[in-house]
């Protein structure tokens, strides 16, 4: 076996990565069949035999065929009967000495018929699991002939070069017909053999096809699967199509398109006849663009400007847009956190500060996107990350930390070149973790199957998966671990602040807390590789970390030895043009957040068994993706230039079962964050959706909000499913509905504080109304415009709200979420008085805001509800008073506002209409139909309060299915 | 739509062909009876509960000061708390667990329960799954589990926490996630929950006439027949948010004030009790599952002032109010109760603070179940002289898991499918303990 050196710069490929003959085995098909052995049936016919089977090539397969090796059979970890063997085999030498073992009586080369393996199977009454064989079949004599034979197993594998399968594609017309597969083996050795009746074969989609176990496919109905074929360690998925029968003549043709992607998809479509769905409308594509591009609902202006456009290139133009605004940057740093881990409570102890280490990483993440930095150089920067700049000594580092941690300072922060954070995790401290962790992120494969058993449909064995483990287990990223030059400054900069005094876990942290804010530099952990520990090697306790010699790279045949830091040679890997997984697994996810759906799915499992429903098309992109330089910037802009795209959710009577192939747009709930966002942007006033936009501040795609915490987190992330980003799996993000989401929509107080809130956009939109007191319909009323004025000063906004009847419900309890509501309120108030005071005043006030916040708190605190912090309040009016005198350019409505003059109950049917408009166009990002401003018009005007009339149509518009799904 | 293959190979739907998922997918289950029959080879049992209510002791609680005392043992391990006699002879408890005493005969005390994760949040994941965490999937809690096996009437929530969950739905999915009430009732405060009460103005009559509008608006996607799955999905969840906001039996479920002063002042007058008060009132009206926190337990220093001031009294209080309520009202016997923490604590008393206290300590613990089928009364288990560990036989929290689904006639072997198709039991290595219910 060669052993390569492993380490940075020079790793080489030793063998053409396997993978790629499996993959390439489908397509050739230049083989003399005639020169193949025929299949041990035929060999086997009669008694009259001298052959002896070989064990791995036959009778492991065989009993996999046979079913033996299986979960609920022998395959089980505990065995069954006493007997035990390799779930999915692979594992020959084991298998070997369970089925050989002399004091089992399974295997008797003396007696070969009273082999237990014989004598048991043959008979239902003696075998829990059934009769399996048949004394006179061929399935008896191979193995009796092997036990005959001695029973004999080599130890050494044969080499499987690669399996060839015919047909290599198959289309059926209708039901009912059916097509054989035939199985070649091609072995290292020149040997080819048919093995089609050894092998294990399963369908993708049995409602298109099935297959049985001599591999024959039959039709059930149309669509497009894969019927998968394994043998040995090889695995080979054959396409099985049958186009739908429907008359085509009344469904009207897609335009042409010359996109290579429209090319690619349509081969496709074609041999489905499945005909594409029209291009969306305009105002479909800039909110579906928006959204998918950017995480954000657009602006109702900007909307309305678009669909006036008449520049044939505004699509173009527009996503170009998207691309440089900055909620492009948070809502792909918001998906990279997903899909690398991004986890506070994984983070717990990564920092000796607590909540922010997500931050950080988050942060990083989201400079590196604004920058549109290449996709591999952001990997790069994660997988090996370093604590240090190459010439900062341990002192200065913790001088760095300590300050970014001390202020906050993210962007610092992200200047660093290294993510360190990455690897401090608490859930990827072990090889195996970070080998389970790591394949997930940066590969899309799933190889924890492996860990203890063969995967089942790629070709991972548990070789693999261990191989894989060990070159991760030189790194160490705990809380404690410090490379050895740092050790003394540790102890110096620890002493200082415990004045030599001996702590640990808690109390330590909280001196570590106390000091760092008093603005002393203290001690940092850091990201070791171990070889650079040689100490360590001594303590017994650390024995087992001592670093393996050599390691695997998944997919290659030959061991790499570990000198130094593996993770460069790793990287070196990810980013090599060969590298089957790593462009692809991005591709994938960046096409599944466009389309709702993957070209592989699930989208984190590319494997063997796991085909792409387009190949070229994958190939295409993987490939392109690549070749430009690993620019996210071309792979957005490729996809969503396409018609493939763009095309519409609704679907004609070719394509409404096809949710697999992008013949129109399926829609899908939008993600939590999105979804939560845009309610917020739906329903705030001017100023606020102003700063919102510009900011991001108070949206959950800034990645502010402390997420992913249980039970702490925010309440509509969690409810709508935000990732979870715990356990390796893109499934942690779940779009989903459930009941509390729909609790959520109709009655939750943050739906019905939106839509009341002071200086929300209802209450600007509706300024110059009168409002009508509760069950006093008809009542003459100054116009609410004269009070509440400009909504964006501290006083209006916080008398508005105490002179708002409907806020009171006289004689109803006063629930705990108004009683928050208010206290908020007051909160808000009281730092706006504060801020805008002198500086000098500012200075002296300053304690006393302190604790009438702190008084206020304690009384959230009591009714059960988060308390305020501090900073955070200060920061969010500071930057609404600053976006209030930028003086936002007045909507229509707000226009009105100021010069509200009359007042009476009745409200113009104009004026309502028009409020109407906008909230459709804010909402849904298209203005109503005419049936819909006439049943909203009356429901305001029938509305005892016409102000509520209006809460209650937004409202209803945030609970429509148009409003909660792409379109 | 994309159909997902086992780990072994078989089609999902192969598997419900095969009828080897069992009740998983098909809905039917085991009856306890069943398992007995199993576990033991013959007899049969009766009174499977079919509801359930887990309290959940946050921080991890002292076992040796609680339910498992050694008066016997030296100084630095038996620490200050008599046991009393309790109603059952024979079975002694602290002295700070009067009310709970009166009432042994109520509930089964399981010592020498043992595991090996002493961290919070790991052994929080063990107790409230019963399957050791792994990094490749998330096992679901069991409110979720119940939730997805028993069915629920259409205006009642399945799955209630107060104030939240230990953990969340897992691999199951976000359908079976708890509706958490984000706050304990207090006393002497009007209580809300969440996205179910009613306040701020809105009544009934305006949910109403909301829900009427939105009828008429939500029109787009009305006549689309692609994508049913997902489109009846949210209209099916929409109408049933709405049948519980305008139902008087969920509003009056989580209304204490409807219940009656003397049946409420058995509770104790603590938050704590109240949440008991609540849960007994969520599972007679038709809840499948309710989650009660009390948190606190983790008595690093000062163990035990916190545990005769604070802990214990309310925990008598609230329990006991629990046990002998359920009783009164009949529920006992269709009721599962589970009371735990995530570990027990140290024998050896440590020096952090004067009077000391106890750290985390999973390979000794105690738990209480009680209802169903579990018979009240009975010690099972025992912990060795310092009750540093099992005496005889170690029960895992999987044994206590098996135990538990199958009081609620929930087969413990079950089979489900994660998202990526990979086959999981249930309860993996779990074997229900049959004393329990001798």
């Amino acid at each position: 076996m060669t052993v390569l050196p492993f380490r940075s710069g020079l790793l080489r490929f030793a063998s053409r990565s396997a993978l790629v003959w499996f993959a390439l085995a489908a397509s050739q098909t230049n083989v003399r069949a005639a020169e193949s052995l025929p299949p041990l049936s035929s060999r086997f016919a009669t008694g009259d035999v001298d052959e002896v089977p070989d064990f791995q090539r036959h009778i492991g397969p065989l009993l996999g065929h046979l079913g033996c090796n299986g979960r609920a059979c022998h395959g089980s970890f505990q065995g069954r009967g006493g007997f035990a063997l390799s779930l999915f085999g692979y594992d020959f030498a084991a298998d070997h000495s369970a089925l050989t073992d002399p004091d089992t009586g399974r295997v008797d080369p003396d007696d070969v018929e009273e082999s237990l393996i014989l004598f048991k199977p043959i008979d239902a009454d003696r075998h829990e699991g059934g009769q399996l064989l048949d004394r006179h079949g061929w399935e008896y004599r191979v193995l009796q002939r092997w036990i005959g034979g001695g029973a004999a197993f080599s130890g050494e594998l044969h080499q499987l070069d690669r399996l060839e399968v015919t047909p290599i594609e198959i289309v059926f017309d209708e039901a009912g017909e059916a097509v054989p597969l035939r199985v070649i083996a091609h072995w290292e050795d020149g040997t080819r053999e048919d093995v089609t009746e050894l092998c294990r074969f399963t369908t993708n989609d049995d409602s298109v096809a099935t297959i049985s176990a001599t591999g024959q496919v039959d039709s059930i109905g149309a669509g497009d699967t894969h019927v998968v074929i394994a043998y040995d360690s090889a695995v080979v998925a054959v396409p099985v199509l049958r186009p739908a029968s429907v008359d085509l003549h009344d469904v009207s043709p897609a335009r042409p398109s010359d996109h290579p992607i429209d090319l690619l998809v349509a081969e496709k479509l074609n041999k489905l006849r499945i005909v594409p769905s029209a291009i969306c409308d305009d105002s479909d594509f800039i909110r579906r663009v928006s959204l998918d591009l950017t995480g954000m609902l657009p602006e109702a202006a900007q909307v309305e400007r678009f669909v006036a456009d008449p520049s044939p290139d505004k699509r173009e133009q527009f996503i170009e847009a998207c691309l440089s605004a900055p909620s492009y940057a948070a809502w792909w740093a918001t998906r990279l956190s997903d899909w690398t881990g991004n986890n506070e409570a994984k983070l717990n102890n990564a920092l000796p500060v607590r909540g922010l280490a997500s931050k950080l990483w988050f942060g990083w993440l989201r400079q590196r996107l604004a920058d549109n930095v290449p996709y591999d150089e952001i990997v790069a920067g994660i997988v090996a990350a370093e604590s240090r700049l190459p010439d900062e000594s341990y002192l200065e580092y913790c001088q760095t930390m300590s300050e970014i941690c001390r202020s906050e300072d993210i962007e610092s922060y992200a200047d660093r070149p290294g993510l360190s954070v990455f690897w401090s995790r608490n859930n990827f401290r072990t090889p195996e973790e970070r080998a389970i962790g790591f394949a997930y992120s940066f590969l899309g494969v799933r190889v924890e199957c492996a860990q203890c058993h063969k995967h089942p449909f790629d070709r991972w064995s548990k070789d693999d998966f261990d191989g894989f483990a060990q070159l991760f287990a030189p790194i160490r990223a705990t809380p404690t671990s410090y490379s050895r030059d740092a050790l003394p400054t540790v102890r110096q900069l620890t002493a200082a602040i415990t004045d030599g005094e001996e702590l640990r876990g808690g109390p330590l942290r909280l001196k570590m807390t106390q000091a760092l804010r008093q603005g002393e530099v203290i001690p940092f952990p850091e990201l070791v590789v171990a070889s650079q520990q040689p100490q360590r090697r001594r303590n017994p306790r650390f024995r087992n970390i001592t670093p393996p010699k050599v390691g695997r790279i998944l997919g290659e045949a030959d061991l790499v030895e570990i000198q130094g830091d593996p993770r460069t040679g790793l990287m070196d890997w990810l980013r090599h043009p060969d590298n089957p997984y790593f462009a692809k697994a991005i591709v994938n996810r960046v096409w599944a957040n466009h389309f709702g759906i993957g070209i592989v799915n699930p989208i984190d499992d590319l494997n063997l068994g796991n085909p792409p429903s387009n190949g070229p098309l994958f190939d295409y992109l993987a490939a392109g993706f690549i070749e430009s330089g690993f620019d996210l910037h071309w792979l957005h802009r490729q996809i969503l230039t396409s018609d493939a795209y763009q095309r519409s959710s609704d679907a004609n009577a070719s394509n409404a079962a096809d949710t697999r192939n992008f013949s129109r747009h399926v829609p899908r709930r939008l993600p939590a964050e999105v979804l939560r966002d845009s309610i917020r942007l739906v329903t705030a006033g001017a100023a606020d959706e102003a700063v919102a936009r510009r900011e991001l501040t108070s949206l959950a795609i800034s990645g502010d909000l402390a997420t992913v915490r249980r039970g702490r987190g925010d309440f509509a992330l969690q409810v709508f499913g935000q990732s979870t980003r715990e356990s390796n799996c893109d499934c942690d993000r779940s779009d989903q509905s459930n009941l509390l989401q729909s609790l959520y929509l109709q009655n939750d107080f943050d739906i019905h504080q939106a839509l009341r809130q002071p200086g929300g956009w209802v209450d600007e939109a509706t300024a110059d109304w009168p409002v009508a007191r509760r069950g006093a319909a008809g009542e003459s009323l100054p116009p609410r415009g004269l009070r509440t004025r400009r909504p964006e000063t501290a006083r209006g906004a916080v008398e508005g709200a105490a002179m708002r009847p409907a806020m009171e419900s006289t004689g109803e309890t006063i629930s705990e979420a108004v009683l928050e509501q208010r206290m908020r309120r007051q909160a808000a108030f009281r730092v706006r008085r504060y801020l805008q005071l002198s500086e000098q005043r500012q200075a002296e006030m300053l304690p006393r805001l302190r604790r009438e916040i702190a008084q206020l708190n304690r009384r959230l605190v009591q009714a059960g509800r988060p308390p305020l912090r501090f900073n955070e309040l200060l920061r969010q009016q500071r930057t609404l008073l600053a976006a209030a005198d930028d003086s936002v350019p007045p909507g229509n409505d707000r226009d009105r506002t100021t010069e509200a003059t009359t007042a009476s109950v009745d409200v113009e049917p104009a004026a309502i209409e028009s409020v109407i408009r906008q909230a459709y166009l804010r909402a849904l990002c298209r203005h109503p139909v005419a049936d819909e401003l006439k049943i909203a018009v009356d429901f305001v005007r029938e509305s005892s309060d016409p102000v509520d009339g209006v809460r209650s149509v937004v409202w209803a518009l945030l609970n429509t299915k148009e409003f909660l799904l792409t379109h | 739509m994309t159909t997902h293959r086992t780990c072994d190979g078989l089609l999902r739907r192969d598997l419900i062909k095969a009828g080897i998922l069992g009740s998983g997918i098909l809905g039917g289950s085991l009856t306890l009876a069943d398992h007995l029959r199993l576990a033991r080879g013959g007899e049969s049992e009766s009174g499977v509960a079919d509801r359930a209510i887990f309290i959940e002791l946050g921080g991890g609680p002292s076992h040796l000061d609680t339910f498992d005392l050694k008066p016997a043992a030296p100084d630095t391990i038996r620490g200050r708390f008599r046991p009393i006699k309790t109603n059952v002879p024979g079975i002694e408890i602290s002295e700070h667990l009067p009310r709970l005493a009166n009432c042994a005969d109520k509930f089964a005390i399981l010592r020498g329960v043992s595991h090996t994760l002493a961290a919070h949040e790991l052994g929080r994941e063990y107790i409230n799954t019963g399957s050791r965490p792994l990094p490749s999937m998330t096992y679901p809690g069991y409110g979720s589990v119940v939730a997805k096996q028993l069915p629920t009437a259409e205006d009642i929530p399945a799955n209630v926490a107060i104030p939240r969950v230990g953990q969340g739905p897992g691999f199951l999915g976000l359908r079976y996630a708890a509706l958490e009430t984000n706050s304990a009732p207090q006393p002497g405060r009007p209580y809300s929950v969440r996205g179910l009460s009613l306040g701020g103005g809105i009544t009934v009559d305006s949910i109403r006439r909301r829900q009427t509008l939105l009828n008429q608006l939500d029109r787009r996607f009305a006549a689309v027949e692609a994508d049913r799955q997902l489109l009846d999905g949210l209209d099916q969840f929409g109408a049933q948010a709405y049948a519980m906001l305008t139902s008087k039996r969920a509003r009056e479920a989580f209304d204490l004030t409807q219940e009656s002063p003397s049946f409420a002042a058995q509770f104790g007058e603590d938050s704590f009790g109240l949440s008991c008060l609540l849960a007994l009132r969520l599972v007679e009206s038709g809840v499948r599952y309710v989650t009660v926190q009390l948190g606190g337990w983790d008595t690093h220093q000062d163990n035990f002032t916190r545990l005769a001031d604070q802990l214990l009294p309310k925990l008598d209080d609230g329990l006991s109010g629990l046990f002998n309520g359920l009783a009164q009202r009949g529920l006992l016997e269709s009721t599962a109760v589970l009371v735990s923490g995530e570990f027990g604590r140290t024998p050896k008393i440590n020096e952090r603070s004067a009077e000391g206290g106890r750290d985390h300590y999973p390979r000794c613990m105690f738990m209480l179940l009680a209802g169903g089928g579990v018979r009240g009364g009975q010690v099972i288990g025992e912990s060795d002289d310092t009750a540093a560990a099992p005496r005889h036989h170690a029960y895992s929290p999987d044994d206590v898991a098996a135990s538990f689904y199958a009081n609620l006639g929930i087969d413990p072997t079950t089979e489900f499918q994660t998202e990526s198709g990979r086959p999981i039991t249930l309860v993996r290595d779990g074997q229900v303990i049959p004393e329990l219910f001798g």
